[in-house]
């Protein structure tokens, strides 16, 4: 009880620091990136969706070192769950064959469209919302139906982690291409005065680049998920 | 929306992260406070009635596409630290029996 008082005295003297700190937040935002990013955006970029403008543009090192992030927790998830030194309860995973058949049927209908719409998602990531990241996971979860179909499925996780890191390579090989056509590093590859047209060919293959490596790396999550249950 | 809102949504996830006695729980409660700050970010960059950040789709003054922009990292970050953190905790599953803190901790009290 009296470890429960003090808990609420803790949280509360935490909401007044929050509480203090929100009197500032309106003078510490301004308007200055948002009007820059909404005159200049397209011309420089060629995108339309701005968003993707910044992550995969303005801000590509910081996609970059996302994407290394999500391939660092993947080799870790893997190396966490191979050493099987001393288990004791492993027999608590779902029964897979109490899979209602409705939900087989309709996983089969459904996964093409997920499919699809996974692909069209990363392909018009420069002009709708979206983009790598967001159709990496609607493939991804496309593919986790997969395995409520396919109770037996069986994948070799080494391929896909050494496609994801071939991938990641390509990604780091077509950011750097820049540095042949425009001198700067992790920058759109085609000449700054060339069509808006033309510079979305970089967007989507670096949209594409990041779409497979994000699926592949939840893929790759997810199997090793189920394989531990097994 | 008031920033404020967003702070009793960090607030919450503290409480869990104070409270809680089951590991599982823990990691949900850090996912609630991340939940929390990336609803403040998309805040600070948002106003009433303004437009998508797409050029040409959107007629009215659009939102700041920034915090937007940093919150993708956020969330892939946030799912990837999630999946570990539920890795980890399948292996203190099959190594004590248990996912109870207290149990884990060999403590017989409870709290």
């Amino acid at each position: 009880m009296v470890k429960q008082a003090l808990l609420l005295v803790l949280l509360g003297g935490i909401f007044a620091v929050f509480y203090l700190v929100t009197e500032d937040l309106s003078e510490l935002y301004n308007n200055f990136g948002k009007t820059y990013f909404q005159l200049n955006g397209l011309l420089e970029t060629g995108s339309r969706n701005l968003v993707t403008a910044i992550y995969l543009d303005y801000r590509l090192f910081d996609s970059f070192f996302e994407a290394g992030i999500l391939l660092v927790a993947v080799a870790g998830i893997i190396w966490i769950s191979k050493h099987d030194l001393n288990e004791k309860n492993a027999q608590f995973m779902l029964d897979r064959y109490k899979t209602p058949d409705l939900f087989i049927t309709f996983s089969r209908i459904v996964y093409p469209m997920m499919l699809v719409f996974g692909f069209y998602v990363i392909i018009n990531g420069h002009l709708s919302p979206g983009g790598g990241f967001q159709g990496g996971a609607i493939v991804a979860t496309a593919i986790l139906i997969l395995y409520y179909i396919d109770h037996d499925r069986e994948t070799n996780i080494k391929q896909i982690v050494t496609i994801e890191k071939l991938v990641f390579f390509l990604i780091v090989l077509v950011a750097s291409l820049s540095l042949l056509t425009r001198g700067e590093f992790f920058t759109n590859f085609m000449p700054l005065d060339s069509s808006v047209a033309s510079k979305a060919i970089y967007l989507v293959i670096l949209n594409i680049l990041i779409g497979f490596k994000v699926a592949l790396g939840l893929w790759t999550i997810f199997t090793a998920f189920l394989r531990e249950g097994r | 929306m008031n920033p404020l809102l967003t702070f009793i949504v960090v607030l919450i996830g503290f409480y869990g992260l104070a409270t809680s006695k089951n590991i599982i729980k823990s990691v949900f409660s850090v996912t609630i406070i991340e939940s929390g700050i990336i609803l403040l970010f998309l805040n600070l960059g948002n106003f009433e009635g303004g437009g998508i950040p797409i050029v040409g789709e959107s007629l009215t003054n659009i939102v700041d596409p920034l915090p937007q922009a940093l919150m993708i990292t956020t969330i892939v970050i946030g799912s990837t630290v999630t999946a570990l953190a539920l890795m980890l905790s399948i292996k203190v599953f099959h190594h004590y029996g248990t996912v109870e803190w207290a149990e884990v901790l060999g403590r017989k009290d409870g709290e």
